[in-house]
């Protein structure tokens, strides 16, 4: 089937992608967003700079109307979402998001109710535009570049002004092999440090629920869930943490659980390997003094 | 300025993964409705750029006529009215086809806010097939939102931080969630005071879905099985823990 990647340029999340196009085809073609040189192997390459998903709809349903693509991958980031209802609706084409399994003849997996269910769809009209959520497909190692055309992209409807990053010091969240993340039962913005504290020994990075991050004490861009990141660490100390099903949608890759949590009820403990049912401010300086100590 | 919330009742999204049933292929009848999180910091924006601005405030939403008290919490968090598109399908295409035709309805709508995903089906889709359906601009993520010289200036999340980005003309947001956008809890007063504002109940109107069907939903099995450490001693307790970690070779 003619495949058809969007993705801004960047090697794990376009190497999840090219894993995936391989259930559909030998070799891809790619739109690849940002500046620099295209990493990986495709049949026809085009290139933009341009990253608002506003303005590239128009010439994104242009080119796979008139390259008849038959399945179109974004994953399941800010702009494959600002993309697939818009470039599906100007098409007429079908659109499933948040991808989770792909099995032969266009049939795939997408969770549902946060996770607490799995849903298998067919698609049966073409084009198919699948939106793959991070973290369930291992990246394919890109080699080499390929030359891009440049994808014309008419007058943008919307102007970037700002953009801020945050600061990340030390692994990105979603490459660490240790991520100690942080909830509402955190109580507040400053022990967060003790978090800081442990991931740094253990040079993992550190997380957050949408709990702490409404009440405004970790950045939106730690939250792991369902609508935060996707990790797969090796092991995921959940501090504070009540184990909702979307903020376990986060971590369904994560080889062990950590949960400490004063409630000896709290969901987490049905997804941890282990568990310590205390008070966090008892425990997190007792394993940052022995972590220390070593 | 007329601004447009589109909010969906949904199933208790907060009901355990070990307690979770199905019902034909649904989440059990027997769970409460509620708004959906996401669509409830929609409204909480709304409600903010409508004292703003001095907006007028609809809240739409294509549904069971069974979930008005639900969406009349909407009304009392600050909305004016409420359109009810009645129907049952889960399609995106058919719920975007049935909204945009409340849209149109209203005639003079400026800006639509909807919630990032529905906290049923988890799929972020509905609003972006929505603008396009209506011919306007969508954008994903939108944290805050003002009125600048006749256009929006908008802050959008991003895996690694935040946009600001301008543009003129209508447009369909989604909303997602910061500390300034946590839903307000209606006073009493306002409860009472919105069941007296109107609701206008509509007929879905026919559309098609999308090629897509579905063949099953399952609930997956979680197998772990916590170990729990004892803790009369902490110091003993971490070291265990770790002991633990690295002989199953975790860390
Ligand atoms: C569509 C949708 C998408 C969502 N996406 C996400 C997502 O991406 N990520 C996410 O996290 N959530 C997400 N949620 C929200 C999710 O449902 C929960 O509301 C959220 O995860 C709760 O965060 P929390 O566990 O920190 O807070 P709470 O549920 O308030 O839990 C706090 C926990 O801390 C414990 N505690 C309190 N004090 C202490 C102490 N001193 N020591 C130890 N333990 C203590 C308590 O026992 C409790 O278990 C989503 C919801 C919806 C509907
Ligand atoms: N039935 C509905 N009624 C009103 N708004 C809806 C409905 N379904 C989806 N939406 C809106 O579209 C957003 C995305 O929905 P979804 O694509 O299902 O994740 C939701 O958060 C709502 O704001």
């Amino acid at each position: 089937m003619k495949t058809l990647i969007v993705e801004i340029i960047e090697p794990k999340r376009l190497g999840e992608l090219v894993t995936v196009s391989k259930e559909f085809c030998d070799t891809p073609d790619i739109v690849a967003l940002g500046a620099g040189d295209v990493p990986g192997v495709y049949n026809k390459a085009w290139q933009t700079e341009e990253t608002i998903s506003a303005n590239l709809v128009p010439a994104i349903a242009e080119l796979i109307q008139k390259e008849e693509y038959q399945v179109v991958l974004f994953s399941a980031s800010t702009v494959g979402a600002g993309l697939a209802g818009p470039v599906a609706a100007k098409l007429s084409a079908s659109v499933v998001s948040e991808v989770i399994g792909i099995e032969p003849d266009l049939v795939v997996r997408r969770p549902m109710y946060g996770g607490k269910a799995v849903a298998t769809y067919k698609i049966t009209a073409t084009p198919a535009i699948l939106t793959i959520r991070r973290k369930y497909f291992e990246p394919a190692e890109l080699e080499g570049t390929t030359a891009a055309e440049t994808l014309t992209i008419a007058e943008p409807l919307v102007s970037l002004i700002a953009e801020k990053q945050e600061k990340s010091e030390g692994v990105p969240l979603e490459d660490a092999e240790v991520v100690v993340s942080g909830g509402r039962g955190m109580g507040g913005p400053d022990n967060f440090s003790m978090l800081q504290e442990m991931a740094e020994i253990l040079k993992g990075a550190v997380g957050a629920s949408r709990g702490a991050v409404d009440e405004g004490w970790a950045a939106p861009t730690l939250q792991i869930g369902q609508t935060g990141k996707i990790v797969a660490p090796g092991v995921y100390f959940a501090v504070g943490i009540s184990g909702a099903s979307q903020h376990l949608a986060g971590i369904a890759n994560a080889k062990c659980v950590v949960a400490i949590n004063k409630d000896e009820e709290a969901n987490i403990f049905k997804r941890a390997r282990f568990g310590i049912i205390a008070d966090y401010k008892k425990i997190m300086p007792a394993l940052n003094n022995v972590l220390r100590e070593e | 300025m007329h601004i447009a919330v589109l909010a969906k009742v949904v199933p208790d999204y907060e009901v355990p993964a070990g307690d979770f049933e199905l019902s034909d292929n649904r989440a059990h009848s027997r769970y409460t409705r509620m708004m959906g999180l996401y669509d409830e910091n929609a409204i909480e924006t709304g409600v903010q750029l409508k004292e703003k601005y001095s907006a007028s405030l609809t809240i739409i939403s294509y549904g069971a006529e069974d979930d008005i008290p639900v969406l009349r919490k909407a009304i009392a968090m600050g909305a004016e009215k409420l359109v009810l598109v009645t129907g049952q399908s889960d399609d995106a295409s058919v719920i975007a086809a049935n909204l945009k035709m409340a849209i149109d309805n209203l005639g003079d709508v400026d800006l639509i806010l909807a919630g990032q995903q529905s906290a049923d089906m988890d799929r972020g889709v509905v609003h972006g097939t929505l603008a396009e359906m209506l011919g306007l601009t969508f954008i994903p993520q939108v944290s805050k939102i003002e009125s600048e010289n006749g256009g929006w200036k908008i802050s959008q999340l991003t895996e690694t931080g935040s946009r600001d980005l301008q543009f003129n003309g209508k447009g369909v947001f989604s909303i997602t969630s910061i500390p300034e956008n946590v839903p307000r809890i209606p006073a009493v007063r306002a409860i009472f005071a919105a069941k007296k504002k109107p609701v206008e109940k509509v007929a879905e109107v026919e559309s098609n879905a999308m090629g897509i069907e579905e063949v099953s939903v399952e609930i997956p099995t979680m197998d772990s099985v916590c170990e729990f450490l004892p803790v009369e001693d902490v110091g003993e307790t971490v070291k265990t823990l770790l002991t633990k970690l690295r002989e199953e070779r975790y860390l």
